[in-house]
């Protein structure tokens, strides 16, 4: 009884703990988000509609991240997370297009090339994207040598 | 013996150490990626462009020599290579009239560079394509391109079109109808007036030479007349004629055309064939 009574005590810290952790990180990403924005505003204005697809990217991104946090120590964690990883690489794949970023103003035409950029930052999320993968790999081979450990 | 699970978990398998390794590899590199931008967007603001005033020089080939002296003053954290500017004058139907580029190779970051971009516009070249040149302003259509390797990685261009002013420099020519005087017995004189504006950018130092002929294209006389116009001023004077007094030349002197032989320095052109009478 007494056990039992410890075990719902600890499932309710810990899925306070999750929510706790998923709400402050939700919030530190819009926060990075909120005070970078205005910033880079003038930048991203030069290129139409890229202002209000970076928002719909922050929402989509920090929902996965909550779904993530919230699903900790499950394989659902690694679904979510390999899911960013992927939602990632997908908005930066149909964003920047073949990563030449061309923008007139008036009578001006800026054109400039950030394949390297871009190439780099889809090597990277393609790191984070194995990582995802190997983890949650790694998550099902654990919990497979835990459960023969358990086996008489 | 075999571990109980919470054992099992809390240790992990040999792949947590590559994870980890891999997820601060990857942390390290986002971060570099990041700083590295923020320092090419923060360069960015320490960039400066100053463009000079620019000048009109006529070369002794004919041509008139347009310079854009350009400062760069480069304060950010990154060297700009592959510098260039380019230049295209075109006419109102897209003919290219002229084409020039300047290429500075570095500019070292913490350094700044005046460069003088030079566009040479070949004025016999363009009297060919129209004598509108000389006689009627005009718009020319330039072309300008300048672009450069930011941070030594990111390629960026940037280019404008507008239109540039061409101001003739015998705008308006035009020849007066002719007032006769005698001079002496054989011989009468000859008065046309002669004017202009000078709506180039250069002023024009030369001579005009001009022949009259009569209603039978006989030639009846020449004068030449030597002129210094300063630009955008005008010119007004008198081109005067010795012709032989007879009956016939009189006779048909009534009507006739002028040719117009023009040696302006940067141009020479004719005959331009005025009707008078």
């Amino acid at each position: 009884m007494a056990e039992q009574q410890e075990k719902s005590k600890n499932m309710v810290k810990d899925v306070s703990f999750r929510v706790l952790k998923a709400t402050l990180k939700a919030i530190l990403v819009y926060l990075l988000y909120f005070l970078l924005a205005p910033m880079l505003a003038p930048l991203f204005g030069l290129i139409p509609g890229f202002m209000e697809s970076i928002e719909v990217f922050v929402a989509v991104y920090i929902v996965l991240m909550i779904l993530s946090d919230l699903t900790a120590k499950t394989v659902f964690q690694y679904f979510f997370n390999t899911a960013r990883a992927l939602f990632f690489m997908a908005y930066l794949l149909l964003s920047m297009g073949n990563g030449v970023l061309s923008t007139t103003y008036e009578n001006f035409s800026l054109t400039v090339n950030l394949t390297p950029f871009y190439t780099v930052a889809v090597l990277l999320s393609l790191l984070g994207f194995a990582r995802t993968i190997l983890q949650a790999i790694n998550f099902m081979h654990e919990k497979a040598e835990a459960s023969s450990n358990l086996q008489p | 013996m075999k571990k109980p699970l919470s054992t099992v978990l809390k240790e992990g398998t040999a792949m947590n150490v590559p994870i980890r390794m891999l997820g601060i590899a990857t942390s390290i590199f986002w971060v570099l990626l990041v700083v590295f931008i923020a320092l090419a967007a923060y360069s960015v603001k320490d960039l400066s462009f100053d463009f000079g005033e620019p000048q009109f020089t006529m070369a002794p080939e004919g041509e008139l020599i347009f310079s854009l002296p350009l400062s760069v003053d480069n304060r950010g954290y990154y060297s700009l290579k592959e510098f260039y500017l380019s230049t295209m004058f075109s006419d109102a139907e897209g003919i290219e009239l002229s084409r020039a580029e300047t290429f500075v190779p570095v500019i070292p970051h913490g350094e700044s560079t005046t460069i003088v971009h030079n566009v040479t516009l070949s004025i016999d070249s363009l009297i060919e394509k129209g004598k509108q040149y000389l006689f009627n302003d005009n718009n020319l259509n330039v072309s300008v391109t300048a672009g450069l390797n930011f941070a030594e990685l990111l390629p960026a261009q940037i280019s404008t079109n507008f239109t540039f002013p061409w101001g003739a420099p015998l705008y308006n020519f035009a020849l007066g109808e002719p007032s006769y005087g005698r001079l002496n017995s054989t011989h009468a004189t000859v008065a046309v007036p002669m004017s202009f504006e000078n709506h180039a950018l250069f002023d024009i130092a030369g001579n005009i030479r001009i022949e009259l002929y009569d209603s039978v294209d006989s030639l009846l006389g020449e004068s030449q007349t030597i002129i210094y116009v300063p630009q955008y001023s005008a010119y007004e004077g008198n081109v005067e004629f010795s012709v032989p007094l007879n009956a016939t030349a009189s006779s048909a002197a009534q009507n006739g055309h002028f040719n117009v032989y023009f040696d302006i320095g940067l141009v020479k052109y004719g005959p331009l064939v005025i009707p008078y009478g």
